[in-house]
């Protein structure tokens, strides 16, 4: 493929020019890929002499150091205390003490036990006073696999800490060395509110994220190599263990199950997977287009009443989805409002199946996400629009645009660039969008070749809801939950990966500033 | 310059009278055709919420009966409890939500530290899970501490404001475009941080802080899922989109389909009213988010 | 009031830019010095290493004799005017000016002394309870330098201070600033880009390009002496015209070629070259508009050129006019020097001859641009 210099391009004919932009486009992907693999070895290299780096500093502190810092080593704060920093010393010092009894008295514990997830599940006992059976509940494999993973989060918390006081140990000797004087206690409370004061800011939201989104996700990432369902949930029933990759090889094998199902994981997934992108497809665009029209009409000049017409359809973001979009769902049914009024007017004899056919129950569930999404996008958009500088539309038409060019060849271009991450951020929110399908169709109308591989999988049904229902009744199956989220956050980081790339609005943030 | 080269342009003028008033007749067409639309199933709601003679759902819109049963039967069922769940939760996350927001903001926009960039892209990163998938091990959690079923609301509030640091988009965008000099020049003056952030920065992003808070506040007002889940079929602990969403159940439908407007109305008139009250600053927040992505 | 030493300063940025080199320089107490260069050349990092707004890569920074690489802005005893003001838009002038005094927990009635004091001082008593946004530029230009004025701080920092207003303001404040020092007499450090302001308001210039200094030296020195080409082109406007041309010696005196002419350097200037021992060789000839004159007679010193554009100052014209072999000049002669007549035939491509005195001339080297005598 002949690469064009830029002024060579611009000879090129219209037709001849997107061509080669497309060619361009394809021919670059392997690269791109290439460049992932590439951008990856080089992170792995450089995490490689980042540690290299750290021992070597860690082992020429040890050698180097005087006594105080060599005590450091072993005794956590040593150094701090021993050069007045009572502060920092006691507090390395406080943490290394909470540290060990932890890994004693629990840690160790269930360190020994996550390669194993429990060996003891619950047993028949038979009490011979009462001439009854009751149960013994032992190991408690959820316990030993959340209570692991917070052991582990602890263990490399503990060897950041350690690293850090070995480093202060370091920082001290030079600033001692050089004359100066060390920070106090007092100091080091004043810096919090100043120069420090974005650790101050953030230790609450991290700790938080840490807990309740990075653990979780961990233990769940985790559970996906688990067997872990209704019938194992690991104290009750049975316990769990580790499959390996069986469930993985489940959920993207081609080869129809034995028991009765019709159709294999993979179609399935396939299946809801093709509509989930479809939906989000749809969802994002025809909200984004139309939304840009009805944006544009009230703009438009001359039209009176702005603020009445925004704020009609404003007041709809205000009422909770549940209500809005549960009282659609039943406008909908069959004995619903909408059909009732074709009825009557006798346009119709009979009720039109809404949401009980596959392809009219998608298009209806598309038609409602344009009823809920277009006041939002409206006003997103009008603050765009009138951003644009009027100058570029009143040099258009000097230049004999008329609105049609106008708005493809100004308005468009604008707003792609500016939205064009609200517009990736969009698509996979979209494919995220629990409450629309839950509350409008909770998946129905039921697919049944594909409900016979997992639980019951419905037309309409997105990953996330499918992934709902899975955790849901008796049958419970968290590992093929798991494994769903698992691929769900392979395809929106694909997407996310392409699409960044792609998008000419994403520059340094520092621009904007 | 001849005759005719004077007469054309007015000629023209008029053309471009005609068309625009004819353009402007159809868009008013269209709006008046989209707020009808946008706001018929309120409207339908609100009537059938007044429905005294049939409380399933029926095919006509206009109550043949009118009165106030169905608001009367919500006070017999658990909806005052759920009401009562819905506000607290809702009020506490908004205090608390924005708290942790602003921190998050503030800091992303105005510090510049090591970890900053790959702290960003780890959240990122993050938010590209599903939430929902977290919610299975956070109910067994919380289950554990005793904060869950009646004892939801607590459960609910930790689980809501949790993860809240990552929803600093929006407030960071605004952030920055409040220029750094005047940081530097508060700095400058004598100020900390600490002092920048509440002298200069807060002062002057009270749009965006109330944004924050509505939002905060209107999320936990409408949530089904983790709701749902937390609450898991204890009617004390439920949230009114929990409760309310049962009636329209198969078994429930015919006896409680009015009363799910009347609730409806309940809940939707307050939040609205706020929502109306501060749209200015929600519109403000809205279009900023989104030019800043 | 205070003196500042830089010492072998550095400014690396996270992505391994280097945006100041080994900087060096001690200011004295009282002093006003400026920093002046093109954008982009390390002026403003420097200023702000100075106030503590970036982190100074390597070297130190004192300020009364104390090192503050350490310190945080709030703790160095600066003031600083920014070149957007960055005046708080939700205080009024009032309390934008107050706002350092309450932050040091002043009493009231001492605040309300200075800042009308302040006030009086530059004229914006009567706005004082207005906000910023309701001010024009030069007012909020001197609410700026109010609000630093009342910290009585040891160093006061300009950041570009006049490059947001308009031609005839900027002339108005720079003669308001220079006034203000009067009455202020503390230690200056004035950025700008702009070389007039720095002729007119520096007791000594610090010219920088490229994260390096060309040249320090008082308003005088550098625009008679400049160290290389570089600092004698920034220096005055319009910058001054070069000429590639050979230095001939013969008989103790010098001689210069440009364009077949012959000049003899005279003065000053031939004396310091005798000095120097410079070796006859090619050289970068440097003569500013304002020295070259037009020459009617077809002597050896005149240079035939052609006249391009004629622009008409008022006071003065600047004539564009280029050489046989196409080399641009500019020429800079007073209105009153020429007759009405003259005046009118000083149209597009007519032929003139130029020539211009022999101590008026900078020799510099062409392979680095290097001040044959000063450099």
């Amino acid at each position: 493929m002949k690469k064009y210099t830029d002024l060579e391009f611009l000879k090129l004919s219209k037709g001849k020019k997107f061509l080669y932009k497309i060619t361009r486009f394809f021919c670059s992907i392997p690269q791109k890929i290439l460049g992932i693999f590439v951008a990856l070895w080089n992170l792995i290299k450089k995490i490689a002499f980042a540690v290299k780096d750290e021992a070597a500093d860690i082992f020429s502190t040890f050698v180097h150091g005087d006594w105080k810092t060599k005590v450091s080593f072993l005794v956590m704060g040593f150094g701090n205390l021993a050069r007045g920093q009572i502060l920092r010393g006691l507090l390395f010092l406080l943490f290394e003490g909470v540290f060990i009894a932890y890994m004693v008295l629990a840690g160790g514990y269930w360190m020994s036990m996550l390669p194993s997830l429990g060996k003891v599940g619950p047993e028949e006992k038979y009490d011979f006073i009462l001439d009854t059976y009751y149960t013994v509940y032992n190991d408690n494999s959820f316990k030993i696999l959340l209570y692991g993973v917070l052991t582990i989060f602890f263990i490399i918390a503990f060897i950041y800490t350690w690293r850090v006081n070995i480093r202060q140990n370091k920082m001290a000797e030079k600033i001692l060395a050089s004359g100066k004087k060390l920070k106090s206690g007092k100091d080091d409370m004043r810096s919090l509110v100043d120069d420090q004061f974005h650790k101050t800011l953030m230790s609450l939201p991290l700790t938080g994220i840490l807990i309740f989104t990075v653990m979780p996700i961990v233990f769940m990432i985790l559970v996906a190599f688990t067997n872990y369902d209704g019938a194992h949930d690991g104290y009750y029933s049975n316990l769990f263990g580790w499959v390996g990759m069986d469930n993985f090889n489940t959920m993207l094998n081609w080869n129809v199950n034995s028991g009765g199902s019709v159709q294999s994981y993979a179609a399935t997934f396939g299946e809801v997977l093709a509509w989930t992108l479809m939906w989000a497809f749809f969802a994002t665009f025809t909200n984004y287009f139309l939304g840009m029209f009805v944006a544009m009409a009230i703009n438009k000049k001359g039209i009176n009443l702005k603020k009445l017409w925004r704020t009609v359809l404003v007041m709809t973001i205000a009422i909770p989805q549940f209500i809005s979009l549960l009282y659609v769902s039943k406008m909908f049914a069959k004995n619903g409002i909408i059909n009732g009024f074709l009825m009557n007017m006798g346009w119709i004899e009979q009720a039109l199946p809404f949401w009980e056919d596959p392809t009219w129950a998608r298009i209806t569930v598309i038609i409602t996400n344009i009823w809920i999404g277009i006041p939002y996008l409206m006003l997103i958009t009008t603050g765009i629009l009138m951003n644009i500088p009027s100058d570029l539309y009143e040099s258009a038409r000097i230049d004999g645009a008329n609105p049609w060019q106008q708005y493809t060849k100004i308005t468009l271009p604008y707003m792609l660039f500016v939205t064009g991450p609200y517009l990736l951020t969009s698509f996979t929110g979209n494919m995220n969008n629990f409450n629309v399908i839950y509350l409008l169709t909770g998946g129905a109308p039921t697919n049944p070749a594909a409900s016979s591989a997992a639980g019951t999988v419905g037309y309409t049904d997105l990953l996330i809801t499918w992934l709902f229902k899975i955790t849901q009744g008796a049958e419970s199956q968290y590992y093929l939950a798991s494994v769903v989220g698992i691929l769900v956050f392979v395809v929106v980081a694909l997407i996310s990966l392409v699409v960044y790339n792609v998008l000419p609005s994403i520059k340094n943030e520092e621009d904007f500033q | 310059m001849s005759e005719n080269n004077v007469t054309a342009p007015v000629k023209r003028h008029m053309g471009l009278k005609t068309s625009r008033a004819l353009s402007n007749t159809a868009i008013y067409a269209l709006l008046i055709c989209i707020s009808v639309i946008w706001l018929i199933p309120f409207v339908c709601i609100l009537l059938q919420s007044f429905r005294v003679e049939l409380k399933g759902p029926v095919g006509y819109v206009l109550p043949k009966q009118w009165g106030f049963d169905n608001y009367i039967a919500l006070f017999k069922t658990d909806f005052p409890r759920w009401y009562v769940n819905t506000f607290v939760s809702a009020l506490i996350t908004a205090v608390l939500q924005t708290i942790i927001v602003l921190c998050m903001s503030y800091t992303l926009s105005r510090f510049r530290f090591k970890m900053r960039k790959p702290l960003m892209r780890f959240m990122l990163i993050l938010g590209m899970f599903p939430g929902m998938l977290t919610m299975i091990i956070l109910y067994r959690v919380l289950s554990d501490l005793g904060l869950t079923q009646e004892n939801a609301v607590p459960g609910l509030i930790l689980v809501y404001i949790a993860s809240s640091g990552m929803g600093y988009y929006v407030s960071k965008g605004f952030f920055d475009t409040i220029p750094k000099s005047l940081d530097e020049a508060a700095r400058v003056d004598g100020a900390t941080r600490f002092q920048v952030l509440k002298k200069i920065i807060l002062p002057l992003s009270k749009p965006i802080v109330i944004y924050t808070i509505l939002t905060a506040f209107m999320g936990p007002w409408g949530d089904y899922v983790f709701a749902q889940y937390i609450s898991f079929g204890t009617s004390s602990g439920m949230n009114v989109a929990v409760g309310m969403y049962r009636w329209l159940n198969h078994d429930q439908i015919s006896s409680s389909y009015t009363m799910f407007c009347a609730g409806g109305v309940l809940v939707a008139i307050p939040v609205t009213a706020l929502f109306l009250c501060l749209q200015k600053y929600y519109v403000e927040g809205v279009t900023g988010g989104a030019v800043k992505g | 009031m205070a003196s500042v030493k830089l010492t072998d300063v550095k400014k690396i940025y996270d992505n391994k830019v280097t945006a100041v080199h080994d900087f060096n320089l001690e200011i004295a107490d009282k002093e006003f010095v400026v920093f002046v260069g093109p954008s982009g050349c390390g002026k403003s990092t420097t200023l702000r290493m100075i106030a503590g707004l970036e982190d100074i890569s390597d070297g130190t920074v004192e300020i009364d004799g104390v090192v503050v690489n350490d310190l945080q802005p709030k703790d160095r005893d600066i003031a600083m005017v920014f070149q957007n003001y960055a005046l708080y838009p939700h205080m009024t002038v009032y309390d934008n000016i107050a706002f350092s005094l309450r932050l040091k927990k002043m009493p009231e009635d001492q605040v309300y002394e200075k800042v009308t004091n302040a006030a009086e001082i530059l004229g914006i008593t009567e706005y004082l309870t207005r906000k910023p946004r309701a001010l024009s530029g030069g007012q909020r230009q001197r609410v700026a330098i109010g609000r630093a004025m009342v910290r009585n701080a040891k160093v006061f920092l300009m950041d570009e201070p006049l490059s947001n207003l308009d031609a005839k303001l900027r002339n108005q404040m720079r003669a308001e600033i220079i006034l203000l020092r009067q009455k202020l007499d503390t230690t200056f450090v004035y950025v700008t880009h702009d070389q007039t302001e720095a002729m007119t308001l520096g007791d000594r210039i610090v010219i920088m390009r490229d994260g390096i200094i060309e040249q320090v030296g008082t308003p005088t020195e550098v625009f008679e002496m400049p160290r290389n080409i570089f600092v004698a082109e920034f220096i005055g406007a319009p910058k001054m015209n070069l000429i590639n041309t050979k230095l001939e010696a013969s008989g103790g005196k010098y001689y210069v070629r440009p364009f077949g002419a012959k000049i003899e350097v005279t003065g000053e200037k031939g004396e310091e070259l005798l000095n120097a021992g410079i070796a006859p060789q090619e050289i970068t000839l440097g003569v500013r508009p304002e020295h070259m004159v037009l020459s009617d007679a077809n002597d050896e010193s005149a240079i035939p050129c052609t006249l391009e554009v004629n622009e008409m100052m008022g006071s003065e014209l600047h004539l564009h006019v280029y050489t046989e072999d196409g080399t641009r000049l500019i020429v800079r002669i007073p209105t009153i020097n020429l007759t009405l007549e003259q005046r009118k035939e000083l149209v597009y491509g007519k032929k003139l001859y130029i020539t211009f005195e022999g101590k008026v001339m900078h020799f510099f080297d062409q392979e680095k641009g290097l001040n044959l005598i000063y450099g």
